[in-house]
């Protein structure tokens, strides 16, 4: 019965555990275009990411310099070495404000970070 | 990263929100978010009754006003060793009793897959 409800619980997260987690609604492309501003967001994401465990990568995408549409801009991705880190992660920081923003934390599929794809 | 120098930037994160106190929820509790329920009515439901069954758990305080400040007590009831069966802590968590099960039958009625606590047993309709 436990078990019921804990895969009921999964299927609603929409995703399985994995060791990528993606944050949505955090970032405007604006503030992407500014190199300085870029570094200071990837650090804050750096800082903040390693309290949930070993993070090994952030990827945040830019837009393109010429305007040219970007998948995956707006949003913050990072890898752990393992699940657990990144479902402490996504635990601690879901619902967290940044710059004003809500941020929501899902996981994302460990093959498509790998392949550099970012979407969805 | 050297280190050299290190600027005191300002975090963009904004402190942790405020956790709820991290009570220890009893079972009944957890099959109830287990199965998420947003009608405001209901989440108030839940809340008073874990709050009913946390204070019959605790013991908490009586109405502590004084004498003559409170309602009058019913006539005094006695068992067969003398000693008196309706006390205010007897009332007052009698009281608590009934609301709890009252409260347990509207949520039943609003969800009929509701999972009420363990310790409940649905009231006879008819004597």
């Amino acid at each position: 019965q436990q078990q019921i409800a804990l895969q009921r619980l999964v299927l609603q997260a929409g995703s399985l555990p994995t060791k990528v987690i993606c944050l949505t609604q955090v970032v405007s492309a604006d503030e992407l275009k500014d190199d300085e501003e870029y570094e200071d967001i990837l650090e804050d994401m750096r800082e903040e990411g390693r309290k949930y465990g070993n993070l090994v990568n952030v990827v945040i995408p830019r837009p393109h310099p010429n305007g040219e549409p970007t998948p995956g801009v707006g949003k913050v991705y990072l890898e752990y070495t393992d699940v657990d880190g990144a479902m402490k992660a996504r635990q601690g920081l879901h619902g967290r404000k940044f710059g004003g923003n809500s941020v929501v934390a899902v996981f994302y599929p460990e093959n498509k970070f790998a392949e550099g794809v970012y979407d969805n | 990263d050297s280190g050299v120098g290190v600027r005191k930037r300002k975090t963009r994160w904004a402190d942790e929100e405020p956790r709820l106190p991290s009570v220890v929820l009893p079972d009944f509790m957890n099959d109830i978010l287990g199965s998420v329920d947003l009608d405001p009515e209901v989440q108030a439901l839940n809340i008073r009754m874990l709050e009913i069954t946390r204070f019959l758990a605790s013991g908490g305080p009586l109405d502590e006003r004084p004498e003559g400040a409170r309602s009058p007590s019913p006539e005094p009831v006695y068992d067969n060793m003398g000693i008196r069966i309706n006390t205010r802590e007897y009332r007052a968590r009698e009281r608590l009793n009934r609301e709890r099960l009252e409260i347990i039958s509207q949520l039943i009625k609003k969800n009929p897959a509701f999972k009420p606590p363990a310790d409940y047993r649905p009231p006879k309709l008819h004597k």
